[in-house]
């Protein structure tokens, strides 16, 4: 289950709004330091506005984590327990996961420069309670109840 | 600033994975990539529903979904407001996306198991540029064709024509028009395969671009991206190929580096890294003549205007391959002045060569080296034979046609195309060996090494 967490991974968040609105934001970075009772994920500040306020009013969340190279991935669901600004402290892990993010963009024949001109700092902080973890590999597991 | 979704084609073509989310009906959000969201038209996209996933399941209950698409020549992101409206189980949409995927599913030996459920069909509620994505400034969306462009295309599709209609023979319009693709449209790697109605296989008649020729390398019907182009009629283009697929084609280059194995088959000439194809059918009314197809390294090398463009091409393609076909062997007709025969490459030379036909196979090998199997084989073998009885080296189309052992069939019997198909066989694995044309309707066996014939 541990595999969410690797470097190099395609973070990507679903939210709604009250009214069952879907929103969708590329996440930067994922960690957690609880066995992954809870998750934190990175979201640029300069594009996770809708995200933001979403979380503010219905604190549901979908996080999925996708490894490009092999297209395995693992979706989380559910209650953010909180949502903050990243700090410089939190900066050297971002971008070290968005340094592998890139090189994972290059396999798809992004040139290096345009791949590093994807913004990712400053960053959203938020904490996902995870309520649900699905397989979400293609195949016939997705959509199978890990947790 | 409002945007039309026209203006984001290349986010459209699959290159770059999207990003798809739906809420259910407890509102609880759901996202996931989706490898490709297919552009309808100025207000309209569609899904492909291979399963009946979790994002299909929360459209049922609700039906507003948030896509975000990415340029992949920019590399900006859009964001897409959408409404389900539809599952399309049949119609053009539905055939049109199904081809894809059971090509892909044919070429990774998944059919049956990877397919189309059903096209989901949404409207575009809004599109809009995500601000903030990249650092510095994407610049509009690319242009897909330049005027300057379409006028060197103009230009092309005039001397295309001009070369089918010149081509003396069918060897020498099928080297005019894969030198014309080149020459005008930079397609550095393409093919033609012949439809055999025979053996009801497509055989390579002749590429371009490729180490090994890969002539006489045979697909059948239905089988991977060129037979499924052939089987349903319709022209295909992948713009990025997807990792099964490159995945696949490693597989089988690792098969083909086997030491020790002898196989009657050829590989199909083919780009170890092709990122884009383009295969589109040849065809005269409903009838099948063959397929002509591309490959490039650069996943967004082929775009609709190629699709367009190349549709009117190959129906001049398929017309003159026709009129050859069925152009009669009559030596009334005027003399076409004949090309010297190829010299062969003294390094391959040999002066002694063992033919082997495996009748159960209907294939010959040449020094225990695969060299031709099928009507082709048979042909030759019946040259081969006559000239040893007889010490006859010159014979004609006509008796080629008249003999029923061989297999031809009553009309379109593709009989140029075998020889050709045999020609460039010899010379690649027996040059010493050759079948020189000798005038419409006729050719020579001249045999440069002294030849041991066995039939087993």
């Amino acid at each position: 289950m541990l595999r969410c967490l690797e470097p190099g991974l395609s973070i990507i968040v679903g939210t709604t709004d009250a009214k069952g609105a879907p929103a969708s934001c590329r996440g930067i970075a994922i960690a957690s330091h609880d066995d992954l009772a809870t998750v934190t994920v990175f979201l640029p500040v300069a594009t996770s506005h809708e995200a933001i306020q979403n979380i503010a009013l219905t604190k549901r969340m979908a996080v999925s984590s996708t490894n490009m190279a092999d297209h395995s991935s693992t979706q989380m669901k559910g209650t953010t327990i909180d949502a903050r600004l990243a700090t410089e402290d939190e900066s050297a892990y971002v971008r070290s996961r968005f340094e592998a993010f890139v090189q994972g963009l290059m396999a798809y024949g992004v040139s290096p420069r345009l791949a590093r001109s994807v913004r990712h700092w400053p960053a959203f902080a938020v904490t996902l309670k995870v309520e649900q973890m699905f397989e979400q590999t293609p195949g016939p597991n997705a959509g199978r109840r890990m947790r | 600033m409002k945007m039309r979704l026209s203006d984001l084609r290349p986010a459209f073509q699959g290159i770059v994975p999207s990003i798809f989310a739906t809420v259910d009906g407890a509102g609880v959000p759901n996202v996931t990539y989706v490898s490709q969201l297919y552009y309808i038209d100025e207000g309209h996209v569609a899904l492909s529903c291979q399963f009946f996933n979790k994002t299909r399941r929360n459209l049922d209950e609700n039906p507003r979904a948030c896509a975000e698409v990415i340029d992949p020549i920019t590399l900006q992101a859009y964001r897409l407001r959408l409404k389900f409206l539809r599952s399309e189980k049949s119609g053009p949409l539905f055939d049109t996306m199904s081809l894809r995927i059971d090509a892909i599913a044919s070429h990774t030996g998944m059919t049956g198991v990877f397919r189309l459920i059903a096209a989901d069909v949404f409207e575009v509620a809004s599109v809009e540029c995500v601000d903030g994505f990249l650092t510095e400034p994407s610049g509009a969306p690319v242009e897909a064709m330049s005027i300057e462009g379409a006028r060197t295309e103009m230009r092309g599709l005039q001397l295309v024509s001009e070369g089918i209609n010149r081509a003396a023979d069918l060897e020498s319009l099928l080297a005019s028009v894969l030198e014309s693709l080149e020459e005008y449209f930079q397609f550095a790697h393409t093919s033609i395969l012949l439809w055999d109605e025979a053996n009801h296989r497509l055989t390579t008649m002749a590429s371009r671009g490729y180490g090994d020729s890969g002539v006489g390398a045979e697909v059948a019907l239905g089988e991977g991206l060129i037979g499924t182009v052939a089987r349903e009629r319709r022209l295909l283009r992948l713009s990025s190929l997807d990792a099964d697929l490159r995945y696949g084609r490693a597989i089988r280059r690792e098969a083909a580096a086997g030491a020790g194995v002898v196989d009657a088959e050829i590989p199909l000439p083919g780009l170890p890294d092709a990122q884009s194809v383009l295969a589109i059918p040849l065809t005269v009314g409903d009838r099948l003549v063959g397929v002509i197809a591309a490959e490039d390294r650069d996943p967004m090398r082929f775009n609709e205007w190629h699709e367009a463009y190349l549709e009117i091409i190959a129906n001049q393609i398929a017309l003159g391959l026709d009129r050859m076909i069925d152009r009669a062997d009559d030596p009334a007709e005027p003399h076409v002045a004949e090309a010297a025969p190829t010299p062969p490459a003294a390094a391959q030379c040999r002066t002694k060569r063992r033919l082997t036909y495996y009748r159960h196979d209907d294939a010959i090998f040449v020094d225990d080296e695969y060299l031709i199997r099928n009507i082709p084989a048979r042909i030759l073998w019946k040259v081969l034979g006559e000239s040893k009885r007889t010490g006859r080296t010159e014979f004609t189309n006509r008796e080629m046609r008249v003999d029923a052992s061989l297999g031809l069939p009553p009309v379109k019997d593709n009989l140029e195309s075998r020889l050709i198909l045999l020609r460039h066989r010899l010379q690649q694995k027996c040059p010493d060996l050759q079948l020189v044309s000798a005038g419409r309707g006729r050719f020579c066996l001249k045999a440069g090494a002294s030849l041991e014939l066995i039939e087993r």
